[in-house]
């Protein structure tokens, strides 16, 4: 289970993942403010977008390299998105006393995310059969 | 933006290559005692257990409980925390439910996430508040 190329392709894939959400994070902040978490909420859904996109090319090509699904999927994606901070803002908001705004992006990140893993498929099916 | 620059990034990428390859090994942990389409047991767990994290630690550095570097919070929060936990996989095996027409898992696992979630932001919270304060 420990297999070094395993470690490597998510080790790759993970640090620009990371890298991307903290820049876009830092932008939307000093470009749109703080009083709503843009960022994570672009984040999370591109990529849930990108996941579904990539879920299906990968299972539509015979011999799909697995690192380069582990690279892209389990790395990048995964690092790229984030559920932790989802959480923390949603208290932040909620503690900023925006209730509306709190209940749009507790449940609107939820309920977009999955619109756009299915989006993504569908756009994925275009390519792939 | 200085901010961007220098040591913050190194932290935050030291932090993501740990907190990827925790979520790989413990979605392989759950696939391997649950059977190999329960990777959502770990993703489950993943996701409650990163979000009381970044709650403790966020509380502990913003409320000043304990003195922590911007280079340490980054490295915890944004990188550790931010690649532990996934939103992209949440919305995937949500979708993979959705299309097995199993509702019951699928409110289970799609709303139960949130609400837990939020819980445990609460319980992180709580526990850093309750943590002696040290000046």
């Amino acid at each position: 289970m420990a297999d070094l190329t395993n470690v490597l392709s998510i080790a790759v894939g993970a640090v620009p993942g990371a890298l991307s959400r903290f820049y876009i994070t830092e932008w939307t902040k000093a470009k749109l403010g703080t009083k709503f978490p843009y960022g994570t909420f672009a984040i999370n859904l591109t990529g849930c977008l990108a996941m579904g996109f990539f879920f299906t090319i990968s299972k539509g090509i015979t011999g799909y390299p697995k690192e380069l699904d582990l690279l892209i999927k389990t790395g990048f994606l995964g690092s790229y998105t984030t559920f932790s901070t989802y959480g923390f803002d949603t208290l932040t908001l909620w503690r900023s006393k925006q209730k509306a705004a709190t209940a749009f992006y507790w449940a609107g990140s939820a309920v977009l995310g999955l619109g756009a893993v299915i989006l993504g498929v569908v756009i994925a099916k275009l390519f792939v059969k | 933006m200085n901010f961007l620059r220098g040591r913050y990034p190194l932290a935050v990428a030291i932090g993501a290559i740990f907190g990827a390859l925790s979520r790989f090994y413990g979605t392989e942990l759950a696939k391997a005692i649950f059977g190999k389409d329960f990777g959502f047991y770990g993703t489950f767990f993943i996701n409650v257990s990163g979000c009381l994290l970044i709650a403790y630690i966020l509380t502990l550095a913003a409320e000043n409980i304990r003195v922590i570097s911007t280079e340490l919070r980054l490295m915890t929060t944004t990188g550790f925390c931010g690649a532990y936990t996934t939103f992209s996989t949440y919305g995937l095996e949500s979708k993979n439910f959705l299309d097995k027409g199993d509702i019951t898992m699928l409110l289970i696992y799609f709303v139960g996430s949130a609400i837990a979630g939020m819980i445990s932001v609460q319980i992180g919270v709580l526990l850093a508040r309750s943590s002696p304060q040290r000046s």
